[in-house]
């Protein structure tokens, strides 16, 4: 296809461009062959995808370990959520902006401390940090709810939206789909923003740290600037993801995003790909659609899906998954097929006494 | 290549052309023999002790419809298990990890195309649903919770409540502790969402007053680390403080998980436990000198109320979804609860008429008063959705044995509404409402 | 005296201990296996848990109490010595993130299993000590015959590992092992070995855990665990992965700081008891408070 062939040689940024706006309207269309319940789940994958693609730049590309990115969704989820629970007539342009932007600041916080530790303990401090936040949640009541959380109005599809549906179930299938054209939407600006971020001169700068922090030093490159600014992009595309998220959902609770999440985000990121823009975009689709594929895998294997063993199959088949592409294939499915662009890995030894001051 | 407008009126085409393909009928859910009705219950899971309530109005619907349904429509009632919304959880749910409510309610809405939902149970777990009903014109009909959400009818014209509020739950307790405890300190655990802040509402407004050092919480999403510090945490204040009267507006795992604490910790003051708390075929624990909860439905121990050999013949004949139900077999409230429903559900549906429709449904909700098992009727009006609001204070006797408990209303019986200081008005005994004859 | 032990200081006291032990000897568990294989076991809880499953239920067939908390321990230990030879072994040398993964996936497995296999309804196990709070004069004391049997065996456990790495030649072995492999091989110890029984010792040790969290009233669950872990890391991480005492007076820690916050502040609010005692840790020494300085290698 003549997209991916644009994304793949990526000579220049408007190339870049035409490549990702010709895979949105490509993605637009499909959601209209696609039945409702699967586009609503559509719009949950495309929300995942954009925050995988933040922690693919924070883990992969400046090599920083973060479990805390569920708590970053949950920053942008709230601040969206506390907005239109009290604006509800905010363009949703500028709820989203608004929420990138407290969860980059959020991503700030969590990098002045972080920045300077390494391996176990920055994945301590980043999972403290996503553990804290349901417990905040839960006691600020009167700004976040409390337990039972934030209910707010849903997108309201436009009239001329609708108007392209007819019969019984229109307004069932036009929410639907437009909750799903939308995300897809933004998850492809999105796309695009990162795409640029991965060849632009602060990518190429965070890998440099990544690889060799002394010599990036030498070079001139501010290392805990850097390591800060990763974070907070990070924490930016997670804050937006965690606001798109949950004005899909219409509401947002303590338990929306619990820690489980940030394993989740790092069990998808590595299946697709680490690192891979592609790998963020079949991350997001595993997500969307893990429910259907193990039903499948139940419905082949005979299993009840009300039995334990059918309730569980989703654990046992993604944790697999997980070991097996670590162990066999740790590029993940974007690293399996052709000519992208290969990473430089780093390369830490295990089992050495190497200690970081 | 396409251009862009003409790709736009070629996707809105088949936009058009598969949402005719399924060639439904004009209401969703409504066929010319049948009606489809479905919910989003917890069957496994925290709260599957919840799940006979959604079961037994199943029974109630099969049982009318072997008599040949409504007007000619059989019901068809479609369960899903939500499992709380707390399913990411585990916890014994078998609904698969990624299962929430609004997940369930999607499917049901955008697959199985329901006319409504009926009797969906679940505080947070229905109000998380109640603007994606809303926005797709689905009706959301007695959601079994005793929140005061379901009471907004300029906001939310579809959706209903069923059960008294805890507002009015609280408001009774703090006359029966006026009356039967006064001047004694009183304590209160409630879980920290709508139920106990509700609940501890209509306490206040009743006029009982709660030192802030004992007005306690748990919080339900310890059930998920297993944490239970905070109920050993909040007994043990209550205890130090010595308290004699505690109020619960806890869900049966917790309200269990109380009793035991305050057993381990030798404490035994009187207590007075809100009706979703205190079902004694769920709270399956040690108790030594009773407690004091509420109900709306009668005694399932005698038949002095028609509607309780009435169900039992019912329950007897699902043997699905009550296995081995026999002549001794005790009828818990949940049952009661969940025929309630179902029973006011039928009605209305008869009461319409042939010609269905979700608007008609609604305007017919509104305007007929509904005879159902529980001890005063049911009446909606265009200004009220909150259900049944009279309640009986019943007792539940200590476990001496491993046989399961029954509830016993005295004569004593209270009605009122969710507004603050409404009075409470006595209704001297259980206005028994007749089957009516069709039903039975 | 009973007053002051009947105390709502003392209740707070007690309650963090009992807690806070359980988090030390998770906290140990993961810092035995740091200091031998640098690796971040994030599967340590589950695979306690499962193990606890694997023994503890045999009390249903009527085996005694202890003899199910032996098996649990040994099952255990076989895990680890089975994740260390055929999950890690194969990551050595690669990339720090991969074996961190590998033990994520591995604890998603797991816990998924256990519920497939024994449901994930809770089990209560009855130990063989009573639950009930004591009493003096007139007043509880928040100690019962099983938060003391709690607090004994972590001690007991603690002071074992600590005995084993200090006085014995194993112990030499594993420390050597870990601190300077290349010298240890040269001098006969056999490596990859000692790493094995590096994984089971630490194995062994989350098993007593998990046997006394099933046995307590949280009972036993596919995620009882989850909770105890995350409690257990971020002790390991404030006390220095390096340092077993700093493992154990991290769990401590933050036992005490939850109860306290639950006590006189908010039950909601008590998990941020070790974040907070993380951050300000972190912050003042970010290689852990009990860590000694060592120099970086370019």
């Amino acid at each position: 296809m003549k997209a991916l062939h644009l994304l793949r040689t990526q000579e220049t940024t408007s190339a870049r461009a035409i490549g990702v706006v010709l895979l949105t309207a490509f993605t637009l269309v499909v959601t209209f062959f696609l039945p409702a319940v699967a586009d609503s789940q559509l719009a949950g994958g495309a929300a995942i995808t954009i925050v995988i693609l933040g922690l693919s730049w924070l883990i992969g590309w400046s090599g920083q370990i973060s479990l805390g990115n569920s708590g970053f969704m949950a920053v942008g989820a709230y601040t969206a959520g506390i907005w239109a629970h009290h604006h509800n007539t905010t363009p949703l342009v500028v709820t989203f902006i608004f929420a990138m932007l407290i969860g980059a600041l959020s991503g700030l916080v969590i990098a002045i401390p972080s920045t300077r530790l390494r391996g176990p303990y920055l994945a301590g401090m980043t999972l403290a940090f996503s553990a804290a936040i349901s417990p905040l949640a839960q006691n600020f009541t009167s700004v976040t709810g409390g337990e039972g959380g934030l209910f707010f109005n849903e997108l309201t599809t436009p009239k001329w939206f609708l108007n392209f549906f007819s019969g019984p179930n229109a307004t069932i299938n036009a929410n639907a789909q437009w909750t799903a054209d939308l995300s897809v939407v933004v998850a492809g600006v999105m796309f695009l923003v990162m795409a640029n971020l991965f060849h632009s001169r602060t990518g190429r700068a965070m890998r440099l740290v990544r690889d060799n922090d002394v010599a990036a030093e030498l070079m001139g490159i501010n290392l805990p600037l850097t390591r800060t600014l990763a974070f907070v992009i990070a924490a930016a595309f997670a804050g937006l993801g965690g606001a798109l998220y949950t004005i899909i959902n219409a509401t947002v609770t303590p338990s929306t995003f619990p820690l489980t999440l940030s394993i989740t985000l790092l069990t998808l990121m590595v299946l697709g790909g680490i690192g891979t823009l592609s790998g963020a975009v079949i991350g997001g689709i595993i997500y969307s659609f893990s429910g259907n594929l193990v039903d499948h895998i139940n419905a082949l294997t005979g299993v009840n899906p009300a039995s334990n063993l059918g309730a569980n199959m989703q654990g046992i088949i993604f944790g697999a998954l997980l070991i097996l592409t670590m162990m066999f294939a740790p590029r993940g499915i974007a690293g399996l097929w052709g000519p992208i662009k290969r990473l430089k890995k780093p390369s830490k030894r295990l089992a050495t006494a190497e200690v970081v001051q | 290549m396409v251009s862009a407008s003409a790709l736009a009126l070629g996707m809105a085409s088949t936009g058009v052309l598969i949402s005719n393909a399924g060639a439904a009928p004009s209401t969703p859910g409504v066929t010319a023999t049948s009606i489809t009705i479905g919910a989003s219950v917890p069957i496994s899971g925290l709260a599957a002790a919840y799940g006979s309530v959604s079961a037994s109005a199943n029974a109630v619907f099969k049982y009318i419809d072997s008599k040949g349904g409504v007007n000619g429509r059989k019901i068809i009632y479609i369960r899903k298990d939500d499992c709380y919304d707390l399913a990411a959880y585990g916890l014994g749910c078998t609904a698969g990890a990624s299962t929430t409510t609004l997940s369930v309610n999607q499917e049901l809405v955008a697959q199985d195309h329901v006319f409504a939902t009926v009797g969906s149970l679940g505080t947070a777990a229905e109000e998380s649903v109640m603007n994606y009903l809303r926005s797709n014109g689905v009706p959301q009909l007695f959601v079994a919770s005793g929140s005061v959400a379901w009471d907004q009818p300029n906001k939310y014209p579809d959706l209903f409540g069923f059960e008294p509020s805890y507002v009015v739950e609280g408001k009774i307790m703090a006359r029966y502790i006026k009356t039967n405890y006064a001047g004694q300190s009183v304590g209160f655990i409630g879980q920290n969402d709508d139920v106990g802040s509700t609940g501890l509402l209509g306490l206040t407004d009743g006029g009982i007053k709660i030192p802030s050092a004992d007005n306690l919480s748990y919080n339900a999403a310890d059930a998920v680390t297993g944490t239970t510090s905070d109920i050993t945490a909040d007994v043990s204040q209550l205890q130090t403080d010595k308290v004699q009267v505690v109020v619960l507006f806890s869900v049966p795992p917790f309200t269990a998980g109380i009793l035991e604490t305050a057993h381990a910790l030798g404490y035994s003051p009187k207590w007075i436990i809100t009706s979703i708390g205190s079902d004694p075929t769920s709270v399956n624990t040690v108790l030594e000198d009773g407690a004091t909860s509420l109900d709306e439905f009668p005694a399932t121990n005698s038949n002095a109320n028609p509607w309780v050999p009435w169900l039992r013949k019912v329950l007897e004949a699902d043997p699905t979804d009550f296995p081995g139900f026999g002549a001794n077999t005790v009828i818990s409230g949940n049952e009661m609860y969940g025929a309630g429903y179902a029973v006011a559900f039928a009605e209305t549906l008869k009461a319409e008429g042939r010609n269905v429709t979700r608007a008609g449904f609604v305007k017919t909700l509104e305007s007929t008063t509904l005879s159902t098992p529980a001890i005063a009727p049911l009446r909606y009006t265009g200004g009220n959705h909150q259900g049944l609001n009279a309640l009986a204070v019943a007792g539940v006797l200590p476990n001496g044995t491993s046989a399961p408990l029954y509830a016993v209303p005295t004569k004593t019986i209270f009605s009122s509404t969710n507004a603050n200081n409404a009075p409470l008005k006595v209704v001297t005994k259980p206005i028994v409402q007749q089957i009516p004859s069709w039903l039975k | 005296m009973a007053n002051f032990l009947a105390s709502p200081f003392m209740h707070n006291v007690l309650a963090g201990l009992a807690q806070g032990v359980l988090y030390s000897l998770l906290a140990l568990s993961l810092v035995i296996i740091w200091q031998s294989t640098h690796v971040l076991n994030f599967a340590q809880g589950a695979m306690a848990m499962f193990a606890t499953y694997i023994g503890m239920t045999e009390i249903d067939r009527g085996v005694g109490y202890w003899w199910c908390v032996i098996i649990s321990v040994l099952v255990g230990m076989l895990f680890g010595g089975l994740a260390e030879r055929v999950l890690i072994r194969p990551l050595y040398g690669k990339p720090e993130i991969n074996p961190i993964v590998v033990m994520v996936g591995f604890l998603g497995v797991i816990e998924a299993l256990a519920a497939a296999i024994w449901t994930s309804t809770t089990r209560n196990i009855t130990p063989p000590f009573s639950q009930i709070y004591f009493h003096a004069g007139g007043q509880v004391i928040l100690l019962s015959p099983f938060v003391i049997f709690q607090i004994v065996l972590a001690i007991v456990i603690m002071l074992s590992i600590a005995a084993l790495f200090r006085f014995t030649k194993l112990g030499l072995q594993l420390r050597a092992s870990a601190l300077a492999p290349e010298v240890a091989r040269l001098l006969g110890v056999r490596v990859s070995r000692m790493l094995t029984i590096g994984w089971m010792l630490s194995a062994g040790v989350g098993a007593v855990a998990a046997v006394i969290i099933a046995s307590g009233t949280f009972g036993l669950f596919p995620t009882n665990m989850d909770g105890i872990f995350v409690a257990g890391f971020i002790a390991a991480a404030v006390g220095g992965l390096e340092s077993p005492i700093g493992a154990i007076t991290g769990g401590l820690l933050i036992g005490l700081s939850e109860q306290f916050i639950l006590s006189y502040w908010s039950a909601t609010l008590a998990p941020l008891g070790g974040i907070i005692i993380l951050v300000v840790a972190l912050m003042i020494r970010p290689q852990g408070i009990f860590t000694k300085n060592v120099e970086r290698r370019v």
